[in-house]
């Protein structure tokens, strides 16, 4: 077994292909995960001093101290209340929208659908900054409907194109097949082409959902201070970094919701549902 | 493909169309108009409106409103400034240039080799998409800071590491590789997955090498998803704000936390705007050429 350590006992064994393809997935995995991994393993260091590269103690200590925080752990809820409420929403706003782009050619469709571009191509900052001047005038500064509003904003793009690309590749053919048989217009909706949109549907959810979990810049902004979500509070403690666990346990806590529901949502994560957010047709 | 569009414009219906059937189209417009005019005013309210009023606001003086070229004329003459632009505009080519590289040699492994670790890699390389930006910042910078794990390595071995990559423009490069080589990657890879094998097989039973299969073939079909991704990794790169925040040094900045300083530590609004609208003429470049790209219609998907 421990012959195959060798690297060069481990060329010939394998052959050159499948050793080139080792050095990738090693490659791969240390600057993609490396980082990850570490971060993970700092959270369960109870002391972690400088020439160790393993923590000397271990334990649970610095998340006892994480969860005996008031504020970090009303962040915590905070983050949540945004987040699933900005996901309910645009989805209420944006799914209709996007049927329609899918299925029906209407005057001003392109451009409707390039105005989503703007959001991504218009510094956010600069958005933000001219949407604080109208929430100032109308009282929205420091609430939840103002940071939702911010929330949205980010995540509308996904929510429209990415379900109307998932849309349109329900074939009308199955629609029609269903009115034939004597399904109303709104059944036909929840039965036949939901149902098949759902990949699409879902990817753009889980974006919101996250989006929204990590967003900081905005809610920085908007929130003062009275609306304070996890990245929020996180930015504080990176700049203050006092102790590299407490930073590292706090990742980890917000990347958990991102890893249930990817888990949850796995068998629709794939290449092709993700690119659809990207692409107007 | 396969949709059948319904033309529901009502000038297309020629007037010999009976009445029954001209209110069919107005009750569908009306019901097509009212699905999308919610998320059409949303965005014309929360995107539209302050994008405008930014721009506005970025011809005005700040004390007596009158019109001005002066917030412009201030990023391209103070020095600190110029040396911004120049260092974002550094930055966001590299990692393009990268990353895009990196992400089309990937994504071409990923649809032509068909092996296990190619499988494995097929999945791994969907997630960092989800990780939240500030999570893998922080989890880079434990690596890469100067008593992080590479230095701790390095001293096992005896050696001083010091990479100097924190508050360094390598340092916020390596990150937007990190998020950027799997998105394209993705982008990338739905493309080609749309190319079929047996086109492949035909162009090398005619006697097409494996170059010629990838320039005349590959590349061309793919193209669409190359300018798509490295439009995407473009603009969000050039307002980039969590990394350099949390890894950039003091000068130079990148433009987006320039723009917070402007806004939120200066209180010059009319600047900030200024810049805005800099950066978006910056964006926009990319952007029109996503637009061509994506308006034009391919000859072969007609």
């Amino acid at each position: 077994m421990f012959k195959m350590l060798n690297p060069r006992r481990f060329y010939y064994a394998v052959g050159r292909r499948k050793f080139l393809e080792f050095i990738l997935l090693a490659v791969f995995i240390l600057f993609f995960y490396g980082p990850l991994l570490n971060m993970l393993m700092l959270a369960f260091a109870n002391q972690y001093e400088v020439p160790n590269i393993l923590p000397t103690e271990w334990g649970f200590d610095w998340w006892k101290y994480v969860f005996g925080q008031e504020s970090l752990v009303s962040s915590m809820i905070q983050s949540f209340i945004v987040a699933i409420a900005t996901t309910v929403i645009s989805m209420i706003f944006c799914i209709p929208a996007a049927y329609s782009i899918a299925r029906f050619k209407f005057r001003g469709r392109k451009i409707f659908m390039l105005s989503f571009l703007l959001t991504n191509a218009f510094p956010k900052i600069g958005i933000y900054t001219s949407i604080a001047v109208l929430f100032y005038k109308y009282g929205l500064m420091g609430t939840y409907a103002g940071v939702i509003i911010i929330h949205m904003i980010n995540s509308m793009m996904f929510m429209v194109w990415l379900p109307a690309s998932a849309f349109r590749n329900v074939h009308r053919q199955q629609e029609e097949a269903a009115r034939d048989v004597g399904a109303g217009p709104i059944r036909t909706f929840f039965k036949v082409t939901l149902p098949m949109a759902m990949p699409g549907i879902a990817v753009a959810t889980l974006y919101t959902f996250l989006g929204s979990m990590e967003e900081a810049q905005g809610t920085m902004l908007v929130g003062l201070a009275r609306i304070q979500t996890m990245p929020v509070a996180m930015y504080g403690i990176v700049l203050d970094s006092s102790a590299v666990q407490i930073g590292a346990v706090f990742a980890i806590l917000l990347i958990i919701p991102s890893a249930v529901l990817i888990f949850l949502m796995r068998k629709f994560i794939g290449p092709e549902a993700i690119a659809g957010g990207f692409k107007m047709n | 493909m396969h949709e059948i569009i319904v033309h529901s414009v009502p000038g297309k219906y020629k007037q010999r169309k009976g009445r029954k059937e001209m209110s069919k189209s107005l009750k569908q417009n009306l019901v097509v108009y009212g699905m999308v005019m919610p998320a059409f005013l949303v965005v014309m309210l929360t995107v539209a409106y302050p994008i405008v009023s930014a721009v506005i606001q970025s011809f005005q003086d700040s004390a007596t409103g009158a019109f001005t070229l002066d917030n412009y004329m201030y990023f391209f003459t103070d020095e600190a400034q110029k040396s911004n632009l120049a260092y974002t505009l550094y930055i966001v080519i590299v990692t393009v240039v990268v990353a895009i590289v990196v992400a089309y040699l990937l994504a071409l492994y990923l649809r032509f080799v068909k092996s296990r670790i190619a499988k494995a890699i097929g999945m791994l390389y969907l997630l960092p998409r989800f990780v939240p930006a500030m999570c893998a910042v922080y989890a880079m910078i434990t690596i890469i800071r100067d008593t992080g794990l590479i230095n701790r390595i390095g001293q096992l071995f005896g050696v001083n590491i010091n990479l100097g990559m924190m508050y360094h423009a390598s340092g916020i490069i390596t990150m937007n590789l990190w998020f950027n080589i799997p998105f394209a990657a993705m982008m990338i890879a739905a493309g080609l997955g749309g190319i079929p094998d047996s086109i492949i097989e035909a162009a090398s039973d005619v006697g097409a090498g494996k170059i010629k299969i990838f320039t005349s073939m590959i590349l061309p079909l793919s193209i669409k998803d190359v300018i798509v991704a490295a439009t995407f990794v473009f603009m969000s790169n050039v307002s980039s704000f969590t990394t350099p925040y949390l890894m950039g040094g003091n000068s130079p900045r990148m433009l987006g936390i320039a723009l917070y300083d402007q806004f939120n530590r200066y209180l010059e609004y009319n600047r900030s705007a200024a810049l805005s609208v800099i950066m978006f003429l910056i964006c926009s470049v990319s952007a029109g050429v996503y637009i061509y790209t994506n308006l034009k219609e391919n000859d072969w998907e007609k």
